[in-house]
Parts: structure tokens; sequence; C-alpha cells
């Protein structure tokens, strides 16, 4: 139940950033928009990667 | 003459070739960025467990980029053998972006490929990671060139025809590169990437936590993967959405076949959400409606019109008629480059010259100043696209992109509550999507592709005419040539990714302990390299990160 809510909460602020993007971005500088975009997205999943870690590290330490 | 069966085979040839090439294009454009970024935490946190998972991301990508590069060569070539006329229009646009194209896949691309697979233990870490950037960027920009190039048919800016050589050229290289179509069809496309190997690591990910295998590199994949996904599929849903807006001005019939719009409804119009388009009667069989969602989706406004298939095709007689005297002219001018009548009438009408061309096909001698209505009324028809096929596939591509969306959200919170090794139906589910971004950019070639007909150049150059002049049987036999050529690619393609993906990662960190300490049991060699070296060199790093 926790799951479907997280699920609907995050699903409509998809939906609400991409309604943005679309008022903000008829015929944008998409070129612009690519380049900033991957570098944020290549930064933005980099630190999942650390958050991650963090995780992890956070688990065994409470294990121990 | 022209024969419609060769054109027609032209086609079908242009579009298997087109198709199978692009199963491979998405992956390597998503995949170099994701590596990238997996590259990007291994050289910020020097843990080796991030090395071992661009290596082993980049084996995948080293199989997928080979097989796309060979399936893409040949597409180059069919330009001028297939599609003569078409060159010999287009080639002054053509030939600097397709250049390009070359240059930066087969020299920049495939120069850092190598260094990336095979520059490991040559360079330092901070090269390497130049080396990765600059694939990403590399992939990412040898399809902008060609996205361009098509961004050109779709909707020609920066270019007239000269009616003494009868080819286009080039007014402006910067209204070209930036036309609003070729922009948003490259960010579209690039992202459409993103979200493929989103889709294709988090699938493959999911393998390897049902099988129980290399959970500590599957996990993380995975986390990363969900993250870049579900931000890839908002974008990509945004720049559709871009794509449609900037389509419902510069294309309205394909807009109106993806919309299934037989007549201009009232502002603002009803949605199609689903339904049965029937061509020959020009009318939905059945359709189920959404009243007024059609205008604000495409026009992001609640009054402006879009004009419905009939009255397209209404416009269209029209325009046909004024772009007979266009082609006449064109006639005379070849006789007679100088002839002043001759250029004033051109001029007069060349805003409908394609127009002409499309009756020429019909007319009797392919005279067009003995076209009649009949005539006129067929070569109207003929610029209604496949309304059937284009709306259900850009249907299925829009639904494949909220599929993707939901997946990526369930996704990241299984992954955040770090409980995803809990969700084995999940783990399948993802297992199975793997295909479906696959699907969806052969879907959106479809739709762009066919709902750009009867045009190879939107408005100017009609198919018909853009083809060789071939026989059937030299067009039969390359078709089954290049099909049969093209699966063999496809299941070496599958054998050797499923080969590797079995083999798994070559495993220095003590897989499924959760720590980062070093197994020294040499797990293979990274596409066959010495794994000596590597496997010191992920050590030394390792260690060097630590004194720092
Ligand atoms: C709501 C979601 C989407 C919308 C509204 C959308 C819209 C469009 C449109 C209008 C076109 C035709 C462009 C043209 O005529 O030139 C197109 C093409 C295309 N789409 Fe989508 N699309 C969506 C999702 C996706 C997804 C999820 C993928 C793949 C993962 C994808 C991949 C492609 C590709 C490869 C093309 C052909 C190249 C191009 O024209 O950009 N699309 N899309």
């Amino acid at each position: 139940m926790k799951v479907i809510g997280y699920f609907l909460l995050f699903f409509v602020l998809a939906m609400i950033l991409i309604v943005l993007a679309i008022i903000l971005g008829d015929s944008a500088p998409w070129y612009f928009a690519w380049i900033i975009g991957t570098g944020l997205l290549i930064l933005t999943s980099a630190a999942a990667g650390f958050m991650f870690d963090t995780q992890e590290d956070k688990a065994k330490g409470e294990l121990q | 003459m022209i024969n419609d069966t060769v054109v027609a085979l032209s086609r079908w040839q242009f579009a298997s070739t087109a198709l199978y090439h692009f199963l491979f294009v998405p992956l390597t454009l998503g995949l170099t960025v994701f590596i990238a970024s997996l590259e990007t935490v291994y050289v910020v946190t020097g843990k080796s467990i991030y090395r071992e998972m661009t290596q082993f991301w980049s084996k995948l990508l080293l199989i997928n980029f080979a097989l796309g590069v060979a399936t893409g060569l040949t597409m180059e070539f069919e330009f001028g053998t297939n599609w003569s006329f078409y060159s010999g229009f287009v080639g002054d646009i053509f030939g600097a972006p397709l250049a390009i194209e070359g240059l930066m896949a087969f020299f920049m691309e495939s120069t850092m490929i190598g260094l990336m697979i095979f520059g490991w233990d040559k360079l330092s870490r901070g090269q390497h990671l130049i080396v990765t950037y600059l694939v990403a960027l590399g992939s990412n920009l040898s399809a902008l060139w060609i996205l361009v190039a098509n961004g050109f048919m779709q909707d020609p800016q920066g270019a007239i025809f000269n009616p003494v050589t009868l080819r286009m050229e080039l007014q402006s290289f910067s209204a070209l590169i930036f036309s609003h179509d070729a922009q948003a069809k490259f960010v579209h496309t690039s992202i459409a990437g993103y979200v493929t190997a989103a889709i294709f690591v988090a699938g493959v990910s999911a393998y390897y936590m049902l099988k129980k295998r290399h959970l500590e590199i599957a996990k993380r994949s995975f986390r990363m993967a969900t993250i870049f996904g579900v931000l890839s599929t908002i974008g990509v849903i945004t720049l559709g959405d871009a794509l449609g807006f900037i389509g419902a001005h510069a294309q309205p019939a394909k807009i109106a076949a993806m919309e299934a719009m037989w007549v201009t409804e009232p502002t603002p119009a009803p949605f199609n959400l689903a339904a049965w388009p029937n061509q020959a009667k020009q009318e939905n069989t059945w359709a189920l409606q959404i009243p007024y969602l059609l205008t604000p989706l495409l026009t992001h406004t609640m009054d402006t019109k879009i004009p419905g298939i009939a009255e397209i095709e209404a416009d269209n007689v029209v325009r046909i008629k004024n772009g007979i005297p266009a082609v006449e002219a064109l006639k005379l001018l070849s006789a007679n480059p100088t002839d002043p009548a001759a250029m004033t009438q051109f001029k007069a009408h060349e805003q409908d010259l394609g127009y002409g061309f499309l009756v020429e096909r019909y007319a009797q001698d392919q005279d067009v100043s003995k076209a009649t209505d009949a005539d006129i009324a067929k070569a109207a028809k003929d610029t209604i696209p496949d309304v059937f096929t284009i709306y259900w596939v850009f249907r299925i591509m829009v639904a494949f992109a909220f599929l993707m969306l939901a997946f990526f959200v369930f996704g990241v919170i299984y992954s955040l509550r770090n409980d995803i090794e809990k969700h084995p139906v999940y783990l399948r589910f993802a297992m199975w999507m793997i295909p479906v971004p696959f699907l969806a950019c052969e879907m959106g070639w479809i739709t762009a592709e066919l709902g750009r007909q009867p045009w190879t150049v939107y408005n100017l150059l009609p198919t018909w005419m853009s083809a060789s002049s071939h026989s059937v049987s030299y067009m039969v036999f390359s078709l089954i040539g290049f099909v049969s050529l093209y699966s063999i690619f496809i299941i070496i393609e599958m054998y050797l990714m499923v080969r590797a993906i079995k083999q798994g990662p070559d495993v220095h960190h003590g897989a499924n302990t959760g720590g980062h300490t070093k197994d020294k049991s040499l797990g293979g060699s990274v596409l066959g390299g010495s794994y000596a070296p590597v496997h010191a060199k992920a050590l030394m790093d390792e260690q060097s990160a630590k004194e720092v």
C-alpha cells in the first residue's frame, strides 16, 4: 500500500515535470537543453550511485 | 518511366535496413552516456566495483557498437544506389552533414571507443574518463548529423530550389542545423537512446538479481539505471510533445494521420484515444474520444484550428493545380535556362512545385499539361499517408513511454528502499521490458517516415521521383540479400550479448559479500585482453584513491 502511495506521488510529480517542461518549451533551444540535461543526467545518476554506497555503508554500520 | 514496383521495393529496402540498423543505434547512444556516469563515480570514489561495472557495460556496448556500424554503413551507400535522383536533388544539403557524420562515427567515435576499451592500463584515470565522455559525445554527435539531414526531409529549412540545375542549394547552414524540427528530433532520438540503455541495464541487472549472481554490481547498476531512466523518460515524453507541436505546423497531414482526424473539428477538438481508421471511407469505424483534449495537447492553445484530412486533401487539389505551371516552366527552363517568361512563371508558382511533381506520375505521358481532374484527384489522395498504420504505431510508442515511466518509478521506489530483491515479479517483469524501448524506437521511425509520405523531401520532392531506375529483379535480389545479412547480424548480436551477459562481469571485488574487498580470483578477461594488468591497476587505483 505504501509503495502504491509512493508510486502515485512520484508518478504525479513526473507528470507535473513533463507539463512544466512542455509549457516552458514550445520551440525551445533543444540542443542547449540537451547539453545541460545530459550533464545533469550523468551527475544525477552518479549521485544515485553514491547514495547507494552510503546506504549500504550505513546498513553495515548498523549491523556491526 | 518510373516503375512503381521498383519504387516500392526501394522503400521496403530502405525501411528494412533502417529499422534493422536502429535496433543497434539507441543502445549505443544511451549506454555510452550511462557508462560515463558509472566511470564518474569510479573516478570520484575510487571504488573498483564501479570500474568493473564500467568495464562490463562497455563490453556489451562494444558488441552493440560493432554491429551497429556494420549495419549503418550500407545505408549511406543506399542513398546513391537506390535513391539517385533524391541524392542529386539534395546532395548540396546532405553532403556536409553526412560527411561530418562519417567522420564523427568512424574517426572520433571509433577511435575513442578503442581507447576506452583497451586504454585502461595505458591512460590515467582522468584521461580515461575524458575518453569515455568523448565516446558519449561522439556517438550522440554522429547521430546529430543524420538527424539534421532527416530534419531537412521533414521540414526543409535553409535551402532553395535552383530551377536551372534542378537541385536544392544550401542557403544557410545554421538554418539547416538549428531548424526546430532537427533540434527536437535529435534530442527526442538521443534521449530515446538513454531510455533504451536504462531499460537494458535494469533488465540485465534484474536477471542477475534473480539468479543471485553479481549482486553488488547488479544492485548498483539497477539503482543508477532507474534514476537515469526515470529522468530520460520524462525527457523523451517532453520532446515527443515538442515534435508533435512542431509537426502540427510543419506537416499537418502527418499530424491528422497520427490523430485519425478525418474532418476539421470545431475547437477545442476531441482526442481519439482509440479508433479504427478506415482509409477507403475516410472515417473511423469506431472511436473512443475524450472531448476538448486534442487542441491543447497538440497546439498548447484552446482555439488553434487543426485541419482534418478532408480539408488538407481539398487544399492540396488547389496546390497541385498551382504547381502544374511551375513544372511546365521547369521544362522550358531546362531547354533554355535564360527564358525570362519561363522564369517569371516558375517564380509565380514555385511554392507548389512539389505538388506539380505529384500529378506528373498520373498524367498521360507524364506530361503535366495533359493532367485531368481525375489525375489531380488521385495525386491529392496520395498526399494523405497511411492513417491506420500511423495512428496505431504512434499510439504504441506513446503507450510504451508511459509504461516505461511507470516501470522506472516503481524501480526507483524499490531501489531507494533497498528491497528490490524482494520483488521477484517486478524483476522478472524488468527482463521482459528489455524489448520495449527498441520497439518504441521502431514505431517512432515508422511514424516519422510513413507519416511524411508521399514525400522524401516534404512538399518538394515526391518519393516516386526519388528512386533509381533499377530492374525489379535487382531490387528483389538485393532486398533478400540485405534482409538475410541483417538477420544474421541480429542473431550474432543476440548470441554475443547473451553469452557476455551469462558470463557476467569480471569479479575482483568480492561480489555478494557487500564489501569492496578485493577478490584475488581472476574472473576472466575484458574482451580477451590481459586481465592481470587490469586487475593490478584496479587495486592500485583503489589504493591511491584511499591515500588521497
Ligand atoms: C509521449 C511519448 C512520445 C511522444 C508524444 C512521441 C512523439 C513522437 C513524434 C511526433 C515522432 C515523429 C517525429 C517526426 O515526424 O519527425 C516521434 C518519432 C520518434 N520517437 Fe517518439 N514519442 C514518444 C515517446 C517515444 C519513446 C518512449 C521512444 C523510444 C524510447 C521514442 C522514439 C522515437 C524515435 C526513435 C522516433 C523517430 C525519430 C524522430 O523523429 O525523432 N518516442 N516521436
